[in-house]
C-alpha cells in the first residue's frame, strides 16, 4: 500500500459518540495512529447499541464490541483503557499526550473540569500539541453546562425548525443529523489549518468548536434573514424558492425494497427549459405550455396542482426508470435510496468503491463508509477493524507511552486500566 | 496583526453553488480565494433571498452572501479565448484550484486537471461534484436534494404519510464542501512537503453519505432498512418526558427519560413547586414516575400483565406535561429546564438563534458593511475558534469587484 499522507501523525483520541470519533476516524483513514482513549467506568454507548452482528441463527452478537455504530466511526484505532477519574489516570493521559500530535474530545467542559484535561494543563506538558475541544455550547458561556446530544443539537440549532413540512411540528430530521459531517468534518478542517500553522511556526495552538456555533454556521440563510431583514422564515418541505418543481414524487411500489416498499423520486427543476425537458421526458410535453405552469412565476403560484399533477405521472413508474429517464433528458432527478439501495444497488457508488468492507475479528465482515474525498495520489483507505475495548491497551503503555511491564502491572492491578 | 492558518495560499476557485462553502472555509481561514465568475454572475450570486430592497441585485444574494465572505471576485468569460488565458495565467499562479463544473467541462477549456497539472506539478486541484468524477453517473445532473435522496438521508426524515423531507440548508452542497475542505488541506499539506500535487474528486453523494446514521450498518448486519417514522419516533404510545411539545410561543423537545441529566421526578418537582404536579405525587403515578425510564420501559413491554398496568396510565401523564410546558415560552422552559439539569430543547426560529444568550455572550455574531451599500449588518460567525489563528470573516465581494487589481497584478 502507497504511503498515506497523515503518517507518522499521532492522535489521542478522547473523544466519544459521534462528533469526536468520527474525526478520529478520518486522521486515521489518512494514515495517522490514532488512540481511542476508552474506560469501562464510562463505556462509549455507542459500543452498546444497534446495529449489532448476528450470528448465523439470527440472534444477535452480544458485547462491546460489535456495534455497527460504533464500528464504522473507529476503524483502524488503536484502543487503550483508562481510568480518568483516578490521578494516575490522568498522569498517564498526561504521558500519552506528550507524545502526540493532536489531542480531540467532545466531552463536556464538565468532565474536562474533573479529569484535568484544559488545554492550559496538557499545553504544559506538550506545548505543540493541537488540542480541538467540541463540547455542544462552548467551554465557556451561560449555557457551557447545558445537556445534550446530537438530537437536542438538532432543534436548538435551527435545523428542527427550517426541516419538513409547514403542516407538521418540528420533529426533526430523524437523525443526530449534525454529529456525522458538519461537526466531524469541522474540527478536522480546524485541526489540519492548525497543523499548517505548526509546520511553519512550531507552535500549536486550542480549538475550541462549540457544536451550536459550528451548525449555525452551516444554516443556509434563515439567520441572516432575520439579522439582515427581519423576517422569521421556518420550513418548507421539499421546497426552493429558486426552483420549481423541487420535491419528492411517489412512484410505483417495490416489494423487493425491505420493509420500505414506497419509493420517492425527487426532481428539481431550476428554469423553463428544464421543466419543458422533464414534461416531455415524463410524456406531458403540453404542460409546459400551460399557462398554469409555462413560468417560473406561474409554477411557483400552482405549486400545490404543479405536484399533484407531477405525483400523477411518476405514480405508476419505477422510482429508478423515472430517475433515468429524467437524468437522460438533462434534469436534476434522484431515487430517494434506503441503505439496501446503496449497499447493493447502486452501480455508481459501488464502481467507485466508497464503501469499503473489513474482516473484524467479532463482528465478522463490516461495510464501512469509505474516505469521503478521493485523493488521486495519496489516497486514504479503511486500515482495519475497529478496535475491541481494551485491544491496545498493554500496546500503547509500553511502545507509545515507554511504561514497564511493572509499572504496567502496578497499574492494572490499581484500577486505573480499565 | 496575527498571521492566519492559511496565509500565503492561493485558491482560485470556479464554483458555484456546490463547491463555494469550502472556498469560504479557506478563505475565513486565512487563504486568498479568487472567485472566477461568468459574466452576470452564477446561479447562486442570482439566488433568492435577497437583502431587502435589493431583490435580483446579484450583490444582494443571501444565499450567495452565506457561502462566500473573505474572497474576491474575478469576472472572466471562459467561452471567450481572453477569458481561457486570463483564468489559466490566475489558476497557474495558485497553490490550490477549487471547481465544481460538470465534468469535462473545464478541461473543454484547457482548465482541467491534467493540463493544469502538467503545467504545475505541485498543484491541488479539488472538484466537487454531484457525483465524483467517474462513474456511470458521474455525468448526471445534480442540485442539493438530489444529493440528499441518493445519499440516503431523506428517505430517513419525515412523517411516513408524508414524502420523505429534505433538510433544509442545502446539506449535501455543505457536506461536499466540508468534506472538500478537509482533502483539500491534506492534499495541501502534503504538496508543501514534498512537491507533488494531485486530484481531490469529491461527490456530493458519498460526502453526505455518513449521515445516513446507523441505516447502511442496520442494512449491512440485518438486511432491514431504516425507514422515516416521523413524530411518534414509530412508537404506538408517546412517552412522557419525550419528544416535541408545543408552548405557548413555539415548541421544546424533552429527553428527559434518556440517560443524562435529571430524571421524570425531577420534572414533577418542578411542576410541584408551580401547583402544576396534579395527581401525579399520589398513587398509582407515583411509582409510575419514580421508575419511568427507557430500560424500565423496555422490561415492561416484556411482562404483559405489568404492562397493562402502566401503560393506560401514560396519556394522563402526558396531559399533565403538556399542560404545565404550554403556560411557558419555549425560552423560559429551555433555559429553567437546562438549569435544573432536564434535557430540555428549545426548537429554535432563527429570531431565537439571533436572540440566543450563549451566542451574544459569547460575541459569536460579527458585523460587516453588506456588499451592496456598505451598511453595517450583523452576520453569523465562524464555526470554530483557534487560539492562535482564528477564522476571520470579512464581507463577500461584489461581482466583479476585484477584476482589475487582479489582473493587472498577473500581467
Amino acid at each position: 500500500m502507497a504511503k498515506r499522507p497523515l503518517e507518522g501523525l499521532r492522535v489521542a483520541d478522547f473523544s466519544w459518540f459521534g462528533a469526536g470519533p468520527i474525526a478520529g476516524n478520518t486522521f486515521s483513514t489518512f494514515g495517522a495512529e490514532v488512540i481511542r482513549v476508552e474506560s469501562e467506568t464510562k463505556v462509549d454507548s455507542l459500543r452498546r447499541v444497534h446495529p449489532f452482528a448476528m450470528n448465523p441463527d439470527g440472534t444477535f452478537k452480544g458485547g462491546y464490541n460489535v456495534s455497527g455504530y460504533f464500528n464504522n466511526f473507529n476503524a483502524g484505532k488503536l484502543s487503550i483503557q483508562l481510568n480518568l477519574n483516578t490521578e494516575k489516570g490522568q498522569e498517564i493521559a498526561y504521558r500519552l499526550i506528550e507524545k502526540c500530535d493532536f489531542f480531540l474530545t467532545n466531552f463536556t467542559p464538565r468532565v474536562i473540569d474533573k479529569w484535568n484535561l484544559h488545554y492550559h494543563q496538557i499545553a504544559k506538558v506538550n506545548p505543540r500539541i493541537i488540542a480541538a475541544y467540541a463540547p455542544m455550547q462552548g467551554m465557556e458561556g451561560p449555557h457551557r453546562d447545558y445537556l445534550g446530544f446530537g438530537a437536542v443539537l438538532t432543534p436548538v440549532t435551527g435545523i428542527s425548525e427550517m426541516s419538513g413540512f409547514p403542516h407538521r411540528p418540528p420533529f426533526g430530521v430523524g437523525t443526530n443529523y449534525p454529529d456525522y459531517v458538519i461537526n466531524p468534518g469541522h474540527t478536522v478542517t480546524a485541526m489540519l489549518a492548525a497543523l499548517r500553522y505548526r509546520n511553519r511556526t512550531g507552535k500549536g495552538q486550542c480549538i475550541e468548536l462549540p457544536q451550536l456555533e459550528s451548525v449555525v454556521n452551516t444554516l443556509g440563510t434563515a439567520v441572516v434573514e432575520q439579522l439582515a431583514n427581519g423576517t422569521n422564515p421556518s420550513r418548507t418541505g421539499n421546497r426552493n424558492p429558486n426552483a420549481a418543481p423541487h420535491g419528492a414524487f411517489r412512484c410505483a411500489d417495490d416489494a423487493s425494497s425491505v420493509g420500505s416498499p414506497d419509493r420517492w423520486v425527487v426532481i428539481a427543476c431550476r428554469d423553463d427549459a428544464e421543466w419543458q425537458r422533464a414534461a416531455a421526458a415524463l410524456g406531458h410535453p403540453e404542460a409546459a405550455t400551460d399557462p398554469r405552469f409555462a413560468t417560473f412565476a406561474a409554477r411557483k403560484q400552482n405549486e400545490d396542482e404543479l405536484e399533484a399533477l407531477i405525483n400523477s405521472w411518476t405514480r405508476p413508474i419505477k422510482a429508478e426508470e423515472a430517475c433515468a429517464t429524467l437524468q437522460a433528458a438533462g434534469v436534476p432527478a434522484g431515487v430517494v435510496q434506503n441503505a439496501q439501495d446503496l449497499l447493493e444497488k447502486d452501480e455508481h457508488i459501488r464502481s467507485r468503491n466508497y464503501y469499503q468492507y473489513v474482516e473484524h475479528p467479532e463482528a465478522g465482515r463490516e461495510a464501512h463508509d469509505g474516505p469521503a474525498f478521493h485523493l488521486s495520489e495519496t489516497p486514504g483507505y479503511i486500515a482495519g477493524p475497529a478496535p475491541l475495548m481494551g485491544e491496545h491497551t498493554m500496546d500503547v503503555c509500553e511502545r507509545i507511552i515507554g511504561l514497564s511491564m511493572d509499572e504496567i502491572a502496578d497499574l492494572l492491578a490499581d484500577g486505573v486500566l480499565i | 496583526m496575527t498571521e492566519q492558518a492559511l496565509a500565503g495560499v492561493r485558491v482560485v476557485e470556479f464554483t458555484d453553488e456546490v463547491g463555494s462553502y469550502c472556498g469560504r472555509l479557506l478563505a475565513d481561514l486565512g487563504a486568498e480565494v479568487i472567485k472566477v465568475e461568468p459574466p452576470g454572475g452564477g446561479r447562486q450570486r442570482n439566488s433568492a433571498p435577497f437583502l431587502a430592497g435589493y431583490e435580483g441585485n446579484p450583490d444582494a444574494s443571501l444565499a450567495f452572501w452565506v457561502h462566500n465572505t473573505s474572497k474576491k471576485s474575478v469576472v472572466l468569460d471562459l467561452e471567450s479565448e481572453d477569458g481561457r488565458i486570463a483564468a489559466r495565467k490566475l489558476a497557474l499562479s495558485a497553490e490550490v484550484v477549487l471547481e465544481d463544473n460538470p465534468v469535462g467541462y473545464l478541461a473543454a477549456r484547457g482548465l482541467g486537471y491534467a493540463d493544469l497539472h502538467a503545467a504545475k506539478p505541485s498543484l491541488v486541484y479539488t472538484s466537487v461534484t454531484g457525483f465524483g468524477q467517474t462513474g456511470p453517473h458521474a455525468n448526471w445532473a445534480y442540485t442539493d436534494i438530489v444529493g440528499q435522496a441518493m445519499g440516503g438521508i431523506m428517505t430517513l426524515a419525515g412523517e411516513p404519510a408524508d414524502p420523505p423531507n429534505m433538510i433544509y440548508g442545502h446539506q449535501a452542497d455543505v457536506s461536499a464542501s466540508i468534506q472538500a475542505a478537509q482533502g483539500t488541506l491534506i492534499a495541501l499539506l502534503h504538496a508543501e512537503a514534498t512537491g507533488q500535487g494531485q486530484l481531490v474528486d469529491v461527490s456530493a453523494q458519498e460526502a453526505i453519505s455518513m449521515s445516513q446514521e446507523t441505516a447502511m450498518q442496520t442494512w449491512d448486519f440485518q438486511k432491514k432498512n431504516r425507514v422515516r417514522m416521523g413524530g411518534a419516533g414509530g412508537l404506538p404510545i408517546a412517552i412522557p418526558g419525550s419528544g416535541t411539545l408545543k408552548v405557548k410561543d413555539g415548541y421544546i423537545v424533552l429527553y428527559i427519560i434518556a440517560p443524562a441529566g435529571g430524571d421524570l421526578p425531577d420534572l414533577v418537582d418542578w411542576m410541584r413547586e408551580e401547583g402544576k404536579a396534579g395527581d401525579l405525587d399520589d398513587e398509582p403515578y407515583k411509582t409510575l414516575i419514580a421508575n419511568l425510564n427507557m430500560g424500565w420501559l423496555t422490561q415492561l413491554m416484556s411482562t404483559p400483565e405489568e404492562a397493562a398496568k402502566y401503560i393506560p396510565l401514560l396519556p394522563h401523564v402526558n396531559e399533565l406535561i403538556s399542560a404545565f410546558f404550554a403556560g411557558k415560552t419555549a425560552r423560559q422552559a429551555y433555559e429553567e429546564g437546562q438549569e435544573r439539569r432536564l434535557l430540555v430543547g428549545i426548537v429554535s426560529t432563527p429570531k431565537d438563534l439571533a436572540e440566543n444568550r450563549q451566542l451574544r455572550e459569547r460575541g459569536w455574531y460579527v458585523s460587516l458593511p453588506e456588499a451592496p451599500a456598505g451598511k453595517p449588518v450583523e452576520f453569523p460567525g465562524p464555526p470554530y475558534r483557534l487560539s492562535e489563528t482564528p477564522a476571520i470573516i470579512t464581507r463577500p465581494p461584489r461581482l466583479g469587484e476585484h477584476t482589475a487589481a487582479v489582473l493587472a497584478a498577473l500581467a
